[in-house]
């Protein structure tokens, strides 16, 4: 009865004039961006942030546009997918698979409508989901001490290490550049400055947008165009199928699993999209056999699945990351760093103290999941037309796009040349197959988990004993090992045993 | 080859961070842990992450050919120059320059990426400046 009381709290300020725009805006921007190959949703956020940041909006209403890009690019990542046999995001590479086949021997209407429909039933459940779950963990948080902060920082490293990227040494030095970025500048405890190099810009730390922007969009920038030269794509047309109720009906148990598995995936820390959407086309494709001749070659199912549960992994990326201040993914790690910019701190209060910012962007997203359902049917020919934009006009606009947003934070020539410098630097990680979500992570949780940690030795007087101390703390830890022992497990397991798992896609990727 | 170059870089900066951490002054300290140890914590987890990278390399499959490399070096440039031109020359002029090349980087023809990029830079100035109220500096055109 409370949450529902909350939600309707969530839906007055979600249906506010300026919110209800900014939940279009932001879920057109991002089908838009999600759909453009190369540009995924993580992109399409850290170059909006900036602008949303230096518009004045309040915080509940950037948070629900920056939200919907995220959630929009992964309904747009799929029209590549299909038409192109391109990717638009990394969520999106499962649904190539069946999808571009589909799309091949004409039935690309069919699988667009139907990847539509599945995405949307996919969000929609993982809201569900979302709506029943996050208040209960907020409120289990609440007992949470520093202790229990710490550990849960280093499960989420943790499980980032092992799951994502392409070994677990490359993410953990990742993490620990993105944690030691964060602790430059002045010392919140003793107001002592560390490692400013004598350079006033990084007196108060190290600009999260400047960083953000840098690694992802200036080395993406960088990357189209090493991509260039082979950059001819061919768009096989959409044709006049449709998505019929038979499909819809063939694929209902497809797509409740995936959502659910998408779900859990997407509340695991440091686990997004990727690894969610190739988890339930494999599980699909297992429960199938005997009968799974088609996947591959464009069964609907193996359509529905990854769709279904990329779209449930964004919604559950976003339970931690409101409830207990962790975010889920790269992207969430990025949402999570615009409330810090407007001195709002995720957690377990709140949910109590300011619920007009949770479940405003819950309702927000009910809202922004309808409409995108109606812009990614009746409307999905201009995606598909805009599909065709050469990069030889996108990439002036991007770059443009973060040059005004950097310097409209500070109005400092030094953030842009700081910009360049670490998008060059990210594109050389990129190149040596390091992932930058988990600089991101590390970046936007240095400064809590140094100080849950100093917090806690305070309270023990110096004595490390206390990371082990009570039944939560030995909880996490175990967890902790867990996350950083079954993988290994379960890769010698696969070793040995017959080699059934298909995905061979890279799963390094950041969503 | 290059992870072994970028590890040994790494073990370099975890010394650094690890002597500029110990050496730091700390008038003052009211916690057992002080500003130190967390530096010094992570300078020695990326140390060990360093050395294990140096022992294991990953396989390099990077190998830019002379045209990507001057491509990519012509994109940093234009990066460059468009911080550089970007507050003394103000928001039109910088974005038209920048703007232009980079489209016939990308394979435009000249004119037409001269007149894109015309269109974009005046469109987007007043799109941001006067809609959006964004901070965009006018620099010599409009003298702001």
């Amino acid at each position: 009865m409370e949450t529902l009381n909350f939600l309707a709290t969530g839906f007055s300020v979600a249906l506010a004039p300026l919110n209800l725009m900014l939940v279009l805006v932001g879920c057109f921007v991002g089908t838009l961006i999600g759909s453009l190959p190369g540009i995924g949703p993580i992109n399409g956020v850290a170059i909006l942030l900036p602008l949303a940041y230096a518009m004045g909006f309040p915080p509940e209403s950037a948070l629900i546009l920056l939200a919907g890009v995220y959630y929009g690019a992964e309904y747009g990542g799929r029209i590549s997918s299909i038409l192109l046999n391109v990717p638009g995001d990394a969520g999106a590479i499962m649904t190539t698979l069946d999808g571009y086949p589909m799309s091949k021997r004409g039935e690309g209407g069919r699988a667009l409508a139907l990847s539509a429909v599945s995405s949307f039933a996919g969000s929609m459940g993982a809201l569900l989901m979302m709506v029943v779950s996050a208040p209960l963990l907020s409120q289990f948080a609440i007992q949470f001490g520093p202790t229990e902060y710490v550990w849960l920082m280093v499960f989420a490293f943790t499980c980032l290490a092992t799951m994502v990227g392409s070994r677990p040494v490359k993410t953990m030095v990742g993490v620990m550049i993105g944690l030691l970025l964060a602790t430059v500048g002045v010392d919140s405890g003793t107001g002592v400055l560390r490692f400013t190099l004598g350079i006033p810009n990084f007196f108060d730390g190290v600009d999260f947008l400047v960083v953000v922007i840098g690694l992802f969009a200036i080395s993406e920038v960088l990357a189209l165009l090493e991509q260039w030269a082979r950059n001819d794509f061919v768009i096989t047309p959409v044709g006049k199928s449709f998505v019929s109720v038979a499909d819809l009906l063939a694929v209902k148990w497809v797509v409740l699993r995936s959502t659910v598995i998408g779900f859990l995936i997407g509340v695991l820390p440091g686990t997004g999209a990727s690894i969610a959407s190739a988890v339930a086309y494999g599980t699909e494709k297992r429960i199938a056999e005997g009968d799974d001749e088609q996947f591959g070659k464009g069964d609907i199912r193996g359509l529905a699945a990854p769709e279904a549960a990329n779209n449930a992994s964004a919604a559950g990326s976003m339970v931690p990351m409101l409830t207990l201040g962790i975010p889920g993914s790269g992207t969430t790690a990025i949402l999570l760093g615009a409330l810090m910019m407007f001195n709002i701190t995720p957690g377990p209060l709140l949910f109590e103290q300011q619920p007009e910012i949770a479940w405003g962007l819950i309702a927000s997203m009910f809202i922004g999941n309808i409409a995108l359902l109606v812009m990614n049917l009746p409307m999905i020919g201009l995606f598909v037309r805009l599909l065709s934009i050469r990069q030889a006009y996108l990439v002036p606009v991007i770059v443009m796009l973060t040059f005004v947003g950097i310097y409209s934070i500070h109005g400092d020539s030094f953030d842009l040349f700081f910009m360049v410098v670490l998008g060059v630097f990210g594109f050389l990680l990129r190149k040596l197959h390091f992932s930058l979500a988990p600089v991101i992570l590390g970046l936007v949780l240095g400064e809590v988990l140094e100080e849950n940690l100093r917090r806690a030795l305070s309270i023990s007087g110096g004595d490390w004993g206390i990371l082990f101390n009570g039944p939560m703390a030995y909880t996490l830890a175990g967890a902790t090992a867990a996350a950083l022992l079954v993988p290994s497990l379960w890769r010698w397991y696969k070793k040995s045993g017959p080699r059934t798992v298909v995905t061979g896609a890279p799963l390094a990727e950041d969503d | 080859m290059y992870d072994r170059i970028l590890a040994g870089a790494l073990l370099l900066l975890s010394g650094l961070v690890a002597w500029a951490a110990l050496s730091l002054d700390v008038p003052f300290q009211y916690e057992p842990l002080g500003p130190k140890a967390f530096p010094v914590i992570l300078a020695a987890l990326l140390a060990i992450a360093a050395c294990w990278l140096m022992y294991r390399p990953g396989k390099n499959d990077w190998h830019p050919n002379a045209a990507v490399l001057a491509k990519l070096a012509a994109g940093l440039c234009l990066m460059v120059t468009y911080a550089v031109l970007f507050e003394p020359v103000g928001f039109i002029i910088a974005t038209f320059v920048v703007g232009s090349l980079f489209s016939w980087l990308f394979g435009e023809t000249p004119l037409r990426a001269g007149s894109y990029a015309l269109v974009m830079s005046l469109s987007s100035y007043f799109l941001l400046k006067e809609l959006l109220q964004l901070n965009v500096p006018a620099g010599v055109l409009i003298g702001g």
